[in-house]
């Protein structure tokens, strides 16, 4: 296991190599003027040299990948041409309020998802059933944005029960930085108050979010619960007197939940990547709308340094369903 | 060499008709996917009758009518009309067009270039495959929504553009399907005995693969049309793709947040109306795939 473990994540390294590669490719190759865009509409050519040579534009791409990878290495991403800060301490101020969003959604999405799909497939074809799948249906074709500003509207302006956007209100204090999360860093220090407040910033936009990935986990759990409930030991099981919650929650949960862990490990790049159009309604400040407003400016920097940053983690991810597999499936148990 | 004369009996007709009626039969039991393709055809109707059925062509073109500024629904404009005094439901209908076609065209770009990449690499095997799928695994990885706005940004803005950025994210699925596909089918006999007729690789693949090898291609080119209207109307919502005076879903729905909360019907045309195509595709979709991919049917 251990080792297994071990060659993965040996296995990460060529990958993300290749990635940088694509990734500072298609960055450099696609026409587009960044130095001209930053240096501003009335900056003569010595000017516009000047720029490119502060960032390095002026040299051949093959260099500029070269300084850009050793630099990588060493903590050092590049700057944003724009913010004229290292994109490393960007993405590390942008990224907690990313992952609160992401975990956010994704919990309620596997908390509600997995029980209300298990429960649709043993009362097959009930009322609760139709629900559920009617909301599967209609999750999945919401737009996130579209639901978001349709949430707005409801639980912000007319009911007046949830802030409209933003993490925090400027005039609070934020609680003091431990993982950057604010939900579970007012936590860990039992800040009621603080908790109250980024909770109720943080519930709109991870409903938004949460939709799609528990539409999604709830059709699968359903197809996989009654896949299962149908095999043959179920029936030895009933046969030899086990209670039908025993059954349930013991043996069909976690043949069932295979199918639905690749399904939550594919939903975290998903939500990664389009944690965009949530921050821009809500106007959360993660990386996403760090993203939109490097690439609206030709910010070649942050945008590799985003998309690697997310990348990772979505491989990373992935190992880890990987090895959730083994626990739910002794079959493909690692050596 | 000299072709040995093969006498293929062909297919019967009536048997081919039947097939067809069985699987129209299937379609229709369940009434959601004939709900999806009604509103597929229906929204396909009104994008090509969008000129003639239009109540002001003239607010699709850029006129517009400060007198009439955020009017609420009404007999005279069915969605209201937005900051400029334009008629959302002709700015809606106009968007059809543009959402329909981009959408499809990112499928069908998508399918090409996926389905020659996955066939190759499939077919040929060894390190041809090796090249190829690691490149299109690594495609995989990038979080798709970024790399197709960064790909348009760079561009620059046109339905033309925005098609390629979002193509550009999309083929790999295509060739990962495909090479699964032709790697299933390429050792079966009836593909030995082409080889051994003397037909090359691009007929074997474009004349004897490809055509077995369609329905799960189409399932997902259904399915992915939903998504693709989706993809176009995010681009246009963070404002990168489409620009104003163009009228497309998404960009509409991104002006119509700089009036909201007061003026929220201009919001709910076209978010709406984004909503049901992606649902009524998605059904299509279901639908396709309970008929022509027997493994996943229940």
């Amino acid at each position: 296991m251990f080792l297994y473990v071990l060659r993965r994540l040996f296995l990460l390294i060529p990958m993300l190599l290749g990635l940088t590669v694509i990734v500072f490719a298609i960055a450099r190759l696609l026409p587009g003027d960044p130095v001209g865009l930053a240096a501003g509409p009335n900056a003569t050519p010595e000017i516009i040299a000047s720029v490119a040579k502060e960032f390095g534009l002026d040299q051949p791409i093959p260099v500029q990948y070269w300084n850009y990878l050793t630099g990588l290495v060493q903590g050092d991403w590049g700057v944003s041409i724009f913010t004229r800060r290292p994109v490393f301490e960007d993405v590390m101020t942008y990224l907690p309020a990313t992952l609160e969003l992401v975990f956010a959604a994704l919990l309620f999405a596997i908390v509600v998802g997995i029980p209300l799909g298990l429960l649709a497939a043993v009362y097959r074809n009930g009322p609760l059933d139709y629900i559920t799948r009617t909301v599967a249906l209609g999750g999945i074709a919401m737009p996130r944005f579209f639901l978001g500003l349709l949430l707005q509207l409801g639980f912000a302006v007319a009911l007046d029960w949830l802030p409209l956007s933003g993490r925090f209100p400027l005039i609070e204090s934020t609680p003091e930085p431990i993982t950057g999360l604010y939900t579970i860093d007012a936590l860990l220090v039992g800040d009621w108050y603080s908790f109250t407040i980024a909770l109720q910033h943080l519930a709109l936009p991870a409903f938004a979010m949460s939709l799609s990935p528990l539409a999604t986990i709830m059709r699968m759990m359903r197809a996989s619960t009654i896949e299962v409930l149908q095999q043959d030991f179920v029936m030895t099981e009933r046969a030899l007197g086990l209670s039908s919650r025993l059954i349930l929650f013991k043996y069909v949960l976690k043949n069932a939940m295979s199918s639905t862990l690749t399904v939550i490990g594919l939903y975290v790049s998903w939500l990664l990547g389009g944690t965009v159009l949530v921050e821009t309604v809500f106007d959360w400040p993660g990386l996403g709308l760090y993203a939109t407003q490097a690439i609206l400016t030709q910010d070649f920097m942050p945008v590799i340094g985003v998309t690697l940053v997310i990348a990772t983690i979505y491989l990373l991810s992935m190992l880890v369903v990987d090895i959730l597999y083994g626990v739910f499936n002794p079959k493909v148990r690692y050596a | 060499m000299t072709m040995i004369p093969v006498n293929v009996p062909k297919r019967d007709q009536s048997a081919r008709m039947e097939n067809w009626s069985r699987a129209f039969y299937r379609f229709r039991q369940s009434w959601l996917s004939v709900f999806g393709l009604a509103i597929v055809l229906l929204l396909i109707l009104l994008a090509i009758f969008a000129p003639v059925i239009i109540p002001y062509p003239e607010h699709v073109l850029g006129t517009t009518n400060t007198a009439a500024r955020f009017l609420p629904p009404s007999s005279a404009a069915w969605f209201g009309t937005n900051a400029l005094g334009q008629d959302m439901f002709s700015l809606v209908l106009a968007g059809s067009r543009v959402s329909l076609f981009s959408g499809l065209a990112v499928v069908i770009i998508s399918i090409l270039v996926g389905s020659f990449v996955g066939a190759v690499a499939g077919y040929f095997g060894g390190w041809i495959d090796e090249i190829l799928m690691r490149f299109t695994d690594l495609l995989l990885t990038i979080p798709s929504l970024i790399l197709a706005m960064a790909v348009a940004a760079a561009l620059g803005t046109g339905v033309g553009n925005m098609i390629i950025a979002i193509s550009i994210t999309w083929w790999p699925a295509y060739a990962r399907l495909v090479r699964g596909e032709v790697i299933g089918k390429k050792e079966e006999q009836f593909i030995t005995a082409a080889r051994a007729l003397g037909a090359g690789w691009p007929r074997i693949l474009g004349l004897h693969i490809l055509p077995n090898i369609m329905s799960p291609i189409v399932v997902k080119a259904s399915l992915d049309m939903g998504f693709a209207i989706l993809t176009v109307a995010s681009l246009g919502f963070v404002g990168i793709g489409v620009k104003a005076p163009t009228p497309e879903w998404g960009t509409l729905l991104s002006v119509a947040r700089s009036s909201m909360p007061d003026y929220w019907w201009t919001a709910l045309a076209p978010g709406f109306a984004i909503f049901l195509a992606v649902l009524a595709f998605n059904l299509l979709g279901d639908g396709l795939r309970d008929v022509l991919d027997p493994k996943a049917r229940r």
